[in-house]
């Protein structure tokens, strides 16, 4: 919304007061300036001349050579000689001109030049050329009375400050969609009277009135007056320099006032050609109503587009000919021809809610709509209407009112009385305001005042909601409030500190659990964090043959083919590995998140939440004749998972094969670990499919060891805790022995492990594997294993003997199970 | 051989000796047990009485002179050991050491944190709440009905036709879900992850990260609100800013406010506060009362402030960063920065 400091003047005396100033006071109590500027700020540089000789370029035919005093001393024989190219320049004329070093808009700065072999000095603008118009009929002529050598800008009264209101801060206020609005506000702010306007319907004849019927609920109000006797023609300069001011092209007299009744009054308005009209509609006047299911009617508007209807849609129509988009944009049909000299005004009231949905089905947002969709007061039609003829009487005198206005409709005044305490005002603002103040405030705005009882003492008040600010802003106490505070200002209120009986928060456990596997990763573990979008592309999903698999979807995704949101975490961050694995040798993020499963959705329909912790490490593949037994990334990953545990303080799980592989993971390379207490694998360990890497890219020179992990965060939190007691230290020294065995190919490391506990009844305190070895020594389809095993007791210090039974029995498990005890 | 040929010997192979381990040999085959000294003195007591106390004299003589070279010897070399290792001559300082292969934690995360635990420091609870919401909760429990226009310009991602089920907008839900849960007086703050349907581009992304701030209780006032936001500001930026409470209209608050700061980053306009020297910061206000009553709670008796912080936002201010799709890319060129 634009407005113009000009036009406000008409209704409120700003004096003494900066563009500047009344931006930020507007900011800080009622809506937010974006931006000030100067209307046509180059009519202050160039001057009024007078022209006082005209002829012909000597070599130009087009062109004029011009004799021009711009006063300042000079007499008419030291006038100025400019070339003109305008065809409808002329002596005699008053003219502005921008005299050499005038800069123009668009970078023009005027020099002294020779066009065609004559000298010029000067030039004679085009309103165009100074941005108060679009005329394209040649030079600017101004009028007669222009006093000469003055700046234009001052001669013809344009000087003038446009501010620019955010519109987004205005939805609430439909009363500031006008200047009339606007001036209300500064009128309260600056504690200045608003100037009296006379809005009530002029003299009218005792004709009929114009015949309308409301056949739609959508229409509550709608006033329509006839208007004879005048043309449309060019508008008076000052209605047409306060329309450029604020953006609005000046067309013609009926266009240019009901553009001015709307911006005023922020009433919009509509005018008919009524002889059109009872042609459309064989004389039986107009009929509001909404557009017909079965017909599919459509309507020209007047930028000459065809529109399809709805039943949702409210149409103005000439008996039954639509001839407008109520509350929306008029017909071409029905438009004003330039002869005519027989009117409508339309001034009505439409349901916010209708109009804003036509608007937005048709894609169609014009001045007037923006304005019906918030709820304007039923009581401006007449009052515009009566502002039009008013206005119009005084441009046109000849004009002829021959009927009293209609005004039908159904409607209720807005006006509301909401009961206002003092204190609670004191209350939410933290500050003592005395209720003079308030009440004063309140007063400014034009709310009606009246203290409740003297038993209250003029604490308590009923106040009285005006029209304009009832239709939807001000409903209730805590509204009053706002209107106070922000005219009090917010920036006259001190700070407060907050007063509690502080208790610490209760522990929150999986916020603790997010803290300490971030820490973990990114410390001990050296991954990156990483935060990847909900949405899970169906191209993906593909490439992970889990498009069966159901997703929670939105219906209006921004990019077509992601529209699901994941179900769990791990996915997201498998697109990710090309794109690093090309810059970056070892890649490792993991990523903490929410993912969502439909098919468990409960009562109310939400689907189940899960919190999951996904891990992905990819880098290039390590030399099988170097690399180490236990150097593959599936192993080092597991043990990042299981350091993240046991740090937190888990019971000791177990990894097993026995569960159900994600997609991504490599199925005979998967790893499950069941956590005591865990209802379900608190987490999952694997190679990436192998089938999967080429379609993630990661193929050629970026062929990859990926492992993957995801920790349901859930089942970490439900799982048993470690106990936290301390065991004691071991009173007598232990054993370390060294065995290696050599088994069959099948032999799982974990069978020997068992092995080694039993052998060891109840002495061994801890098992490692320290060596994995294949080889001719070993022998073909079998491999060997060696382990440190500590061997100790409570009870006393162990002996060789101990050791060389441990072996013994050792040796005779291993045996019946195929294996063989290696001799060092 | 003469004590004295011995002696002249020992001191020649002596000063020959380069090598400690050499010298420890050489000691030994003087001085040792069945060295040259102990051979000296085991001839002893065969000789005539009146030549032992002299020859004895002789051999502790002998054994002392050697002694002393081997140690003046052996100290020699121990210095020059010494001072070998200290020239280093093959220490080159500017070999550059391994890469050490760092992790860290998202930017988000890390003013996350910060943020919390300046409020739980102030006694706020850190909630945290749906993603997928329910249309209740995202838009009715906060005063935004079906009707209302903001619902229009939410940029709403649906998750059905019926439109029970969305991608919440904002933060705001959990004051609800807070309310129903609680008794005041209560304060916390919910960050996380909202969404909004429309076209992405360097200043807008569909997914970013806010953080909701809600304190109820009996009679908090915009006095309370300011003193809060300023306690938060000092907190983010470690010093005092300016800040100014403007009108600001929000269905779940009333009054509602924008608050805006002070530039933190110039004293006379920037690019990033457009030349205004304010930056929007966040939108906050009273909590309104339908919104208390639709958390249970009876705005009659209690009353609240709200307030929701773009923390996708505050990242770009604090690291400059000139394009919002960078925090979710999952490009560790940029994750490694933080
Ligand atoms: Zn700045």
């Amino acid at each position: 919304m634009k407005a113009s400091l000009r036009w406000l003047s008409r209704h409120i005396d700003l004096s003494g007061l900066t563009p500047e100033t009344i931006a930020n006071d507007l900011t800080l109590s009622t809506a937010e300036v974006e931006g000030i500027e100067r209307f046509a700020p180059a009519t202050s540089d160039v001057v009024v001349g007078h022209v006082v000789s005209r002829e012909r370029h000597p070599d130009a035919e087009k062109l004029s050579l011009c004799r021009v005093d711009v006063g300042a001393g000079s007499g008419p024989g030291e006038a100025l000689q400019i070339v003109c190219g305008a065809p409808n320049v002329a002596a005699g004329q008053k003219v502005a001109v921008a005299k050499i070093g005038t800069k123009l808009p668009g970078d023009l700065t005027i020099k002294r030049s020779k066009i065609r072999g004559v000298e010029s000095f000067g030039m004679i603008c085009s309103a165009r050329e100074l941005g108060v118009g679009d005329d394209h009929d040649g030079i600017w002529v101004l009028p007669e009375n222009a006093p000469l050598g003055a700046s234009v800008a001052s001669a013809l009264a344009l000087e003038d400050f446009v501010i620019e209101i955010d519109n987004k801060s205005l939805t609430h206020r439909p009363d500031l969609w006008g200047h009339r609005g606007l001036a209300r506000e500064l009128a309260a702010i600056y504690e200045r009277r608003l100037r009296p306007l006379d809005l009530a319907p002029p003299a009218t004849g005792s004709g009929a009135a114009y015949p309308v019927a409301i056949e739609s609920p959508a229409c509550t109000r709608y006033v329509a007056l006839v208007i004879d006797g005048v043309r449309a023609g060019r508008s008076p300069e000052w209605l047409r320099h306060l329309l450029l001011a604020v953006g609005q092209r000046p067309i013609d007299l009926f266009v240019d006032l009901s553009n001015f009744v709307m911006l005023d009054l922020g009433q919009p308005n509509h005018v008919f050609d009524r002889h059109r009209l009872d042609a459309l509609g064989a004389g039986r006047g107009i009929v509001v109503r909404a557009a017909r299911a079965s017909a599919a009617e459509t309507i020209r508007t007047l930028d000459g587009v065809e529109r399809k209807t709805t039943p949702a849609d409210l149409l103005i129509c000439a008996g039954d000919a639509p001839v407008a988009l109520a509350g929306i944009m008029g017909g071409d049909d029905s438009k004003v021809a330039p002869e005519s000299e027989a009117l409508l005004l339309e001034v009505a009231s439409f349901r916010a809610t209708t109009i804003r949905r036509t608007s937005s089905r048709l894609g169609l947002r014009t001045d007037s709509s923006a304005r019906f969709e918030k709820a304007l007061d039923p009581h401006l039609p007449l009052a515009a209407a009566g502002h039009f003829a008013r206005l119009l009487q005084s441009i046109a005198p000849g004009v002829r009112f021959p009927a009293k206005p209609t005004d039908v409709g159904v409607w209720q005044d807005p006006t509301t009385t909401i009961e206002l305490r003092a204190e609670r005002v004191r209350s939410a603002l933290g500050k003592p305001l005395p209720a003079s103040e308030i009440r004063g405030i309140l007063e400014r705005l034009e709310f009606g005042v009246e203290a409740t009882s003297v038993e209250t003492a003029g604490e308590t008040f009923r106040v009285r909601v005006p029209s304009f600010r009832a239709t939807k802003d001000i409903t209730m106490e805590q509204d009053l409030v706002e209107e106070i505070g922000r005219i009090h200002r917010y920036g006259n209120i001190a700070e407060a500190p907050l007063t509690f009986t502080i208790a610490p928060p209760a522990r929150d456990e999986r916020r603790r659990l997010v803290r300490h596997l971030q820490d973990r990763l990114a410390g001990g573990g050296r991954f990156r964090e990483n935060l990847s979008y909900s949405f899970i592309a169906d191209a993906l999903l593909e490439k992970l043959g889990a498009s069966d698999e159901p997703h929670v979807r939105v219906i209006n995704p921004v990019h077509q083919g992601e529209s699901r949101i994941r179900r769990t975490v791990a996915p997201s961050l498998l697109p990710a590995l090309e794109a690093n694995r090309r810059h970056h040798t070892d890649v490792r993020l993991f990523e903490i998140g929410k993912a969502y499963e439909p098919e468990a959705s409960d009562a109310r329909g939400e689907p189940r939440e899960r919190h999951y912790l996904a891990l992905a490490w990819a880098g290039s593949r390590p030399n099988p004749k170097t690399a180490r037994w236990d150097g593959s990334r599936l192993q080092k990953l597991q043990a990042v998972v299981e350091d993240l545990v046991a740090s937190f303080g888990l019971a000791r799980g177990t990894w097993t094969k026995d569960g159900n592989p994600p997609r991504w993971a490599h199925p005979g390379k998967s790893l499950f670990l069941a956590l005591p207490g865990a209802p379900h694998a608190a987490a999952v360990v694997a190679e990436l499919e192998p089938g999967l890497a080429p379609k993630l890219g990661l193929a050629g020179d970026l062929d990859s060891e990926v492992a993957v992990a995801e920790l349901c965060l859930d089942a970490l939190l439900s799982a048993e805790r470690r106990g936290s007691a301390y065991r004691p230290l071991p009173r007598y020294p232990g054993i370390k022995v060294d065995v290696a065995v050599s088994v069959p190919e099948a032999t799982r490391a974990g069978e020997l492990v068992a092995l080694v506990e039993s052998a060891g009844k109840g002495q061994v305190v801890d098992v490692e594997l320290f060596d994995l070895y294949r080889g001719k020594s070993i022998g073909e389809g079998r491999k060997s294993l060696a382990f440190h095993v500590l061997l100790q007791s409570d009870a006393r210090t162990l002996t060789d003997q101990d050791e060389q039974k441990f072996l013994q029995r050792f040796e005779k498990l291993v045996t019946e199970a195929g294996g063989e005890l290696r001799k060092a | 051989m003469t004590a004295e040929d011995t002696l002249q010997q020992a001191r020649e192979r002596i000063g020959a000796c380069a090598d400690p381990g050499a010298l420890k040999e050489l000691e030994r085959e003087y001085l040792g047990k069945k060295g040259a000294v102990a051979a000296m003195l085991a001839e002893i007591p065969k000789l005539a009485p009146q030549a032992r106390k002299a020859d004895g004299q002789r051999a502790n003589d002998l054994k002392q002179a050697l002694q002393a070279l081997f140690d003046e010897r052996g100290a020699a070399l121990a210095t020059t050991k010494l001072d070998a290792l200290l020239r280093a001559d093959d220490f080159d300082p500017t070999l550059p050491p391994p890469r050490a292969l760092r992790g860290g934690l998202h930017p988000i995360t890390q003013v996350t944190r910060e943020l919390e635990d300046l409020f739980t420091s102030m006694g706020y609870e850190v909630l945290d709440g749906p993603e997928v919401e329910l249309d209740h909760y995202n838009f009715e429990a906060l005063n935004i009905s079906k009707d209302h226009p903001a619902r229009d310009s939410q940029d709403t991602f649906y998750c059905d036709d019926a439109g029970r089920l969305v991608l919440r907008t904002h933060t705001s839900p959990v004051q609800v879900r807070a309310m129903e849960k609680r008794k005041p007086p209560f304060r916390v703050i919910a960050p996380g992850r909202v969404f909004r349907q429309e076209t992405t581009d360097a200043s807008h992304d569909h997914t970013f990260y806010q953080m909701e701030g809600l304190v109820v209780g009996k009679d908090i006032s915009v006095a309370h609100l300011i003193g809060a936001m300023k306690t938060l500001l000092r907190g983010m930026f470690g010093r005092d800013l300016e800040v100014r409470l403007r009108p600001g209209h929000f269905p779940f608050v009333e009054p509602g406010f924008e608050l805006d700061a002070r530039c933190p980053f110039c004293e006379a306009g920037c690019s990033v506060c457009k030349r205004t020297t304010w930056i929007e910061l966040l939108p906050c206000g009273l909590v309104h009362p339908n919104v208390l009553r639709a958390g249970g709670i009876d705005p009659e008796v209690f009353s609240g402030f709200a307030f929701g912080l773009g923390l996708s936002r505050l990242v770009m201010l604090r690291h400059g960063i000139d394009d919002v799709r960078h925090l979710l890319s999952g490009d560790l060129r940029f994750l490694e920065q933080f």
